[in-house]
């Protein structure tokens, strides 16, 4: 049954004649892919650096690193860049979700005609495509949105009242769940290893650290460094300054975790977990002078493969600087002993206060034995030189140091000032602070350095953790003077430094002297860095050593000097820090090997 | 939304409720009640419009969660209903009598989840994978990168770097 409707409806459509169609006029050309439309990929590839993390998520194995002319690998970057194949892509953006930098996006572009199927796989960011510019597409979505933390786990510290007035440990450590926790932050792109001077396996003992199998955290990390318990404490952690996740977030506490593993495998265990029960002995001798970082890992290698090494050390226990140099409260002794002790029952033999020139000469060493390492360290204080440091109250922070870690008392006054702005200068305020609120139940010790705060080479948290302790850091000034009233310190002149390095780069402070400050003090420390004392290379060996720049001793890729039984390394020829002396210690020792056993 | 929502409260028994955002909110329902709720919600609450269904491989807790997706054209506002089902008995209750389009989501979710319809037209025939030869590919336990090698050529011509081993080759092959 039809109605007068029927008949009428079909003629209502025509009211719409008029009306903008919602169909789309020319879709070939005017379809744009919506505001967050998944289409083709686009990477800056200034800012990308090459982490491969988008290869690694990518289920369809859709992306490959290539590199790329004009990228080359340096710190922080391989210089691969990704290379996509749509053939493979199924446009999901995990590989956008996942990108470290945030580099890589995706534009709104969909649509893409091409007869050759090659040229459906390209570099995105280095071969030029039309969608480049297209401010439409996927981004990482922000807000909660994110595949690892970008926040480290916290760390547990002494707060500063709990630890200024003794020497005990301030860092606590991590525990199982924390570790295990900023572990699950890593994404295994392994750029941080080529930072590290020793090349360590970063990335295999975080791993470790995930799957809780410990024992083969600590192979690795011995494969490249027998000091872990100390570097686990104190490296300067050039590799956190490279991290991926340090783009977005903060980076991983990779030196925390070494330590971690390190703290959790029982000394007793050692040589089991290690396979260093029997170590068949090759016949030859090896000479060490110094048991700092250099020598004690030249120790290892070369006891690892056979040889038998004695160390002559100059001071009456192991350890070098990072006994002696190294405060207390950043290194207890205890772990500094865990580490040699594992070297020692490898059967190294540790020659006790031993001086080189004084109780055995070089040569004689050189005779004796197959080949001499030396890594004898920077144990020298450099002065200022400003008038009045030959005053009985000016010291070498270097020296001090020493005295504390022998135990020795050292004279510590009301008021002190420390001259200089790195590391060592920040430890020896540290440990007079410290002695300070002991003695007299307050602070006041000024450190003072030519670099700004900005500029200043000490480790940031070092700087803020000396002020957290009372002691002030007061930086930007040139020490001009000492003064010195009936034969008594009364403080130190300064003026503003401006700058430190001319045109050229050469050292050379510029100061306005109408900005002067005077900082009362009844003691300076000098505190500007250290020389090497070579006095013990006799003048016959010296005739043959050819030198290097800056005053140092040439030696070759392997750390051998131009005297073919003389190895050098260490801070005497890189760093200074513990980490090159430990790569330096172990490529020595390869190169011992290659010189005496061949390849 | 909220007031809506309580009221099928007393009707039904809802096991868990998840306001998504202003007009769309999610429901967990037994499998049992599905239907009656599908229902009841298309016949007196004005859920005419059937959306889309699907669903979620949990292997880990050994279920299928399906959600079926209505929309109320009056109401302005769409609704969730989700329901879990055994893994290993993977097999729910039609509703292609409700909306006719349900017996092609039911047979794609056949083939691709290996859940059962009994009863739905067509479920058992191919949806677009013929010839498949393998679990259902949306389980969770199949894999796809095994598969992938298995079965295609790869292409030729790539190339890839690992960035760690690459940047010791440029920048330390010696040691």
């Amino acid at each position: 049954m039809s109605s007068i409707k029927d008949i009428l409806t079909p003629f209502t459509a025509w009211k719409n004649v008029f009306k903008e169609p919602v169909t789309i006029k020319d879709p070939l050309n005017d379809r744009p892919g919506a505001e967050r439309y998944r289409g083709f990929h686009k990477n800056d590839v200034q800012e990308c650096i090459g982490c491969g993390t988008c290869e690694s998520i990518c289920e369809n194995e859709a992306i490959d690193m290539v590199a790329i002319a004009g990228f080359d690998a340096k710190d922080g970057d391989s210089g691969l860049r990704p290379s996509v194949d749509y053939g493979r892509c199924c446009w999901c953006a995990l590989c956008v979700d996942v990108c470290t930098t945030g580099s890589l996006t995706l534009s709104n572009e969909y649509t893409w005609v091409d007869t050759d199927p090659d040229n459906f796989r390209f570099v995105p960011g280095v071969d030029a495509k039309s969608w480049d510019k297209n401010e439409l597409g996927w981004k990482k979505p922000a807000g909660n949105y994110e595949f690892y933390g970008l926040k480290r786990v916290e760390m547990g510290e002494l707060h500063p009242e709990e630890r200024d007035s003794s020497f005990i440990e301030m860092i606590k450590g991590y525990s199982k769940e924390q570790a295990e926790k900023e572990a699950d932050r890593c994404v295994e792109c392994g750029i941080c290893t080529a930072t590290c001077p020793a090349h360590m396996g970063i990335p295999e003992y975080i791993k470790a650290i995930r799957n809780d199998d410990l024992e083969e955290g600590l192979r690795i990390l011995y494969d490249t460094n027998p000091l872990p318990e100390i570097c686990g404490r104190i490296c300067t952690h050039k590799c956190e300054t490279v991290c991926s996740i340090g783009h977005r977030g903060e980076p991983l506490s990779i030196r925390w975790l070494k330590r971690y593993i390190a703290d959790q495998n029982p000394s007793e265990k050692y040589k089991t977990i290690l396979e260093s029960d029997n170590l068949q002995k090759n016949g030859k001798k090896i000479a060490i002078i110094g048991s700092g970082p250099a020598g004690l890992s030249a120790a290892h290698y070369l006891a690892l493969m056979g040889y038998e090494v004695e160390i002559f050390e100059k001071l009456a226990e192991a350890g070098g600087m990072m006994r002696y140099g190294i405060p207390e409260y950043r290194l207890p002794y205890d772990q500094i002993d865990k580490d040699i002790n594992y070297i020692l029952s490898l059967g190294v033999k540790i020659h006790y206060n031993t001086t080189i020139g004084k109780d055995i000469t070089l040569e004689k060493l050189g005779e004796d034995f197959d080949a001499v390492f030396a890594g004898t360290g920077l144990h020298l204080g450099r002065s200022t030189r400003i008038e009045g440091t030959d005053h009985e109250n000016v010291y070498q922070s270097i020296e001090l140091l020493r005295k504390i870690t022998e135990g020795e008392e050292i004279h510590v006054p009301e008021k002190i000032v420390v001259i200089g702005g790195g590391n060592v200068a920040m430890d020896i305020t540290r440990s007079l602070a410290r002695l300070q609120k002991i003695k007299y139940g307050k602070v006041q010790v000024i450190a003072t350095s030519l670099e700004t705060e900005e500029k200043m080479p000490a480790d940031r948290e070092e700087v803020v953790e000396a002020r957290e302790e009372m002691a002030v850091v007061n930086p930007g000034w040139s020490p001009q003077r000492i003064e010195i009233v009936d034969g008594k310190i009364k403080g130190l002149h300064v003026v503003q430094c401006l700058s430190l390095f001319d045109e050229t780069g050469n050292f050379n402070p510029q100061c306005n002297m109408d900005n002067a400050n005077f900082f009362e003090a009844d003691m300076v420390v000098e505190s500007i860095g250290q020389g090497m004392d070579l006095s013990y290379i006799t003048e016959d060996v010296k005739e043959h050593l050819e030198m290097g720049p800056r005053g140092r001793i040439r030696v070759d890729d392997y750390f051998q000097t131009s005297v073919p039984w003389l190895f050098m390394g260490g801070d005497t020829i890189q760093g200074p820090d513990v980490i090159h002396g430990i790569a330096n210690g172990h490529k020595a020792a390869l190169g011992i090997d290659k010189m005496l056993i061949g390849d | 939304m909220k007031n809506f929502i309580k009221d099928l409260g007393y009707k039904f028994n809802i096991s868990e409720i998840e306001y998504q955002r202003k007009n769309l909110t999610f429901l967990t329902i037994d499998k049992e009640n599905v239907v009656q709720l599908l229902a009841y919600l298309r016949d007196y609450e004005g859920f005419k419009h059937f959306v889309l269904m699907t669903a979620v491989d949990w292997i880990e807790d050994g279920i299928f969660q399906l959600t079926y997706i209505l929309n109320s054209p009056e109401k302005k506002i769409d609704l969730g209903i989700r329901t879990k089902i055994l893994r290993e008995k993977a097999e729910m209750t039609t509703v292609h009598h409700l909306w006719n389009q349900v017996a092609t989501y039911q047979r794609e979710l056949k083939e691709m989840f290996g859940i059962d319809f009994p009863g739905s037209p067509r479920v058992d025939e191919s949806f677009i994978l013929e010839g498949w030869d393998n679990i259902p590919p949306m389980r969770r336990d199949f894999d796809t990168k095994k598969y992938a090698e298995e079965t295609f050529f790869p292409r030729p011509g790539r190339s890839t770097n690992d960035p760690s081993e690459y940047m010791k080759q440029k920048l330390y092959p010696n040691e």
